[in-house]
């Protein structure tokens, strides 16, 4: 029996959910895909590591079965991929065990769990309890990675994939950004008018040594940024010290994932979107004119 | 020949949220709508329909109550379900089964599906809902009823007794191939949901629909999930809208202000 079992893809992830679950007792590590040949990195924080090779969701949950037999853990524990995600809700309804998904906060009592988490598309926050064992799905940066050294065993498990087959892999466009990252983020909104028009915000990010980041409009709809730059509950959750938000009104699908940026800066021409409620800076202005002015002025700042 | 079952959920709607004085979600006071993600399940059952030769049922759950108050917004969730291609109803609402816990809300489903739909060849579930966005219905009834998964379906084609899906992943696709029956739960990229036409609404009245109570669909397991608090979500931003009397004079307050910061 263990207390907790981690499911991850990801040597972040793992130090993520540690610090999650470091309140339990004995921790053990589901570690599976692509970057499986990393679990050494995982073994380095003292736990004991099983190795899952393969990307088949099917062969996941297998294999998070498998583990769940033979351990009986209180709690499973990892990120909200969709990997995981497909593979846990399996498990839940296999067993009907609870899940919680999205959590930001959760405490572990004598018998029960209490986890918070965003609800109404993250208008609020849900507060809710369940006993154990349970299924919880962190959400990436909101836990302080642990960071510890130690040993522990590594052992390769193999399971049959399910009767679903993966027929083809292929790659998405993407920009290769990475955006979790990044210090600085401008994200850019519906207030572009057309693709060649990114270019401003692409200079701007340039001259602040950023990145840019999209709303939905942008990256899914229209498509003039790779799937990659989207930023919100859907795509990226990102956390910079600066986000400035340009053409962007504030849906609260795009603000929860940037929610956890030191400093919003918002530059809108309409001066009742909703985000400059939700911004440390606003700008009242037409971006087509705003964003020349300021490159020039950062420009200007940088030649001295 | 085989039917499609596509899950609906009557959600509340982020939209309306509503809040009491001491700033806790006034849940009674919101109302509910058919989900953003149904309706692009309901429009690529649509697509399917002919292809696989059956009907396609639109299978509802009451989540939220007071039943009473709440009358009135489901039939017009079912109104839409019907209006956007359903061609017949089931609508389980009981007060035995408020609020939605997923694992009574999968075990009811998956016991209607057994029940009522026991020609399904294909069932679709949006990847998630805009109220709880637990994502894991598809999941778990998926296990529940023993079939074959496929989740993030962006792209759906049926081959005979197969079907082969476009599973959106965070940094590629992958190409899965199932055995009919299948659970498949599908993304918003997907395909774009065109709005019901008036007739399309019109006929929707006449088309068969069933409510059901919790006895209609037993076994239903016990209550995991209780509720603590849900509390509307407040954020502390400075707001300070930077005013000037050029765009040059706001471009260099705004640096000044970040720079006093130090994000710059």
């Amino acid at each position: 029996m263990v207390d907790a079992l981690i499911v991850a893809s990801g040597v972040q992830e793992v130090k993520e959910s540690l610090s999650a679950v470091s309140s339990l007792g004995d921790v053990e590590v589901l570690f599976y895909g692509k970057d499986a040949d990393r679990a050494d990195e995982v073994a380095k924080l003292g736990v004991k590591v099983y190795v899952l090779k393969s990307q088949h969701p099917g062969a996941l949950f297998n294999a998070v079965k498998k583990l769940y037999d033979e351990k009986q853990p209180k709690v499973i524990v990892g990120y909200g991929t969709k990997n995981n995600r497909d593979a846990l809700s399996r498990l839940a309804g296999t067993y009907d065990l609870p899940m919680a998904t999205d959590v930001i906060g959760v405490e572990f009592k004598d018998d029960h769990i209490i986890y918070k988490r965003g609800f109404l598309s993250e208008r609020a926050i849900a507060t809710e309890k369940i006993p154990y064992p349970a299924i919880i799905l962190i959400n990436a940066k909101v836990f302080e990675p642990v960071q510890r050294e130690g040993s522990g065993n590594i052992e390769e498990i193999s399971v049959e994939e399910d009767s679903v087959k993966l027929l083809e892999i292929k790659p998405k466009q993407l920009s290769g950004i990475n955006l979790e990252d990044a210090e600085i983020i401008v994200g850019v909104g519906r207030g572009f008018k057309k693709k060649e028009d990114l270019e401003l915000a692409f200079k701007l990010a340039e001259l602040l040594g950023g990145q840019v980041g999209a709303s939905r409009p942008i990256a899914a709809d229209y498509k003039w940024l790779p799937e990659d730059a989207w930023i919100g509950i859907s795509g990226k959750r990102v956390a910079p010290k600066l986000y400035i938000a340009v053409g962007i009104s504030g849906a609260p699908q795009h603000m929860a994932g940037v929610n956890n940026s030191k400093i919003i800066v918002a530059i809108n021409k309409d001066k009742s979107a909703p985000i400059f409620k939700l911004a440390d800076y606003g700008v009242v202005a037409d971006l087509y004119q705003f964003l020349p002015v300021l490159i020039k002025k950062l420009e200007e700042k940088k030649g001295k | 020949m085989g039917d499609i079952v596509v899950l609906v959920k009557p959600s509340l709607n982020p939209d309306m949220t509503r809040s009491k004085p001491d700033g806790t979600v006034d849940l009674d006071a919101i109302p509910l709508k058919l989900d953003d993600i149904d309706a692009n399940a309901l429009e690529a059952a649509k697509e399917l329909k002919n292809t696989l030769g059956g009907k396609i049922i639109a299978l509802l759950l009451l989540p939220w109550g007071p039943i009473q108050k709440r009358t009135r917004e489901l039939k017009m969730v079912t109104q839409e379900a019907l209006a956007r291609g359903a061609d017949e109803a089931y609508i389980v609402s009981d007060e035995k089964l408020l609020p939605g816990d997923p694992i009574i809300t999968a075990t009811v489903l998956s016991n209607a599906i057994k029940k009522y739909a026991p020609n399904a060849s294909l069932v679709l579930v949006a990847e998630a809902s805009i109220d709880q966005t637990t994502g894991q219905i598809a999941g778990r009834v998926a296990a529940k009823l023993g079939l074959p998964f496929i989740s993030y379906a962006r792209k759906i084609t049926i081959n005979g007794n197969k079907i082969v899906a476009e599973r959106d992943v965070e940094d590629h696709i992958e190409v899965m191939e199932a055995s009919l029956p299948a659970v498949v739960s599908v993304t918003q990229e997907i395909n774009e949901p065109r709005p019901p036409t008036l007739l399309q609404i019109r006929r929707a009245g006449k088309k068969p629909q069933k409510t059901l109570t919790a006895a209609d669909v037993e076994p239903i397991p016990e209550r995991k999930k209780e509720p603590v608090e849900y509390k509307i979500l407040t954020v502390s931003r400075k707001q300070v809208i930077i005013e000037g009397d050029t765009l040059e004079e706001i471009a260099e307050k705004l640096i000044e202000a970040l720079e006093k910061e130090g994000v710059l």
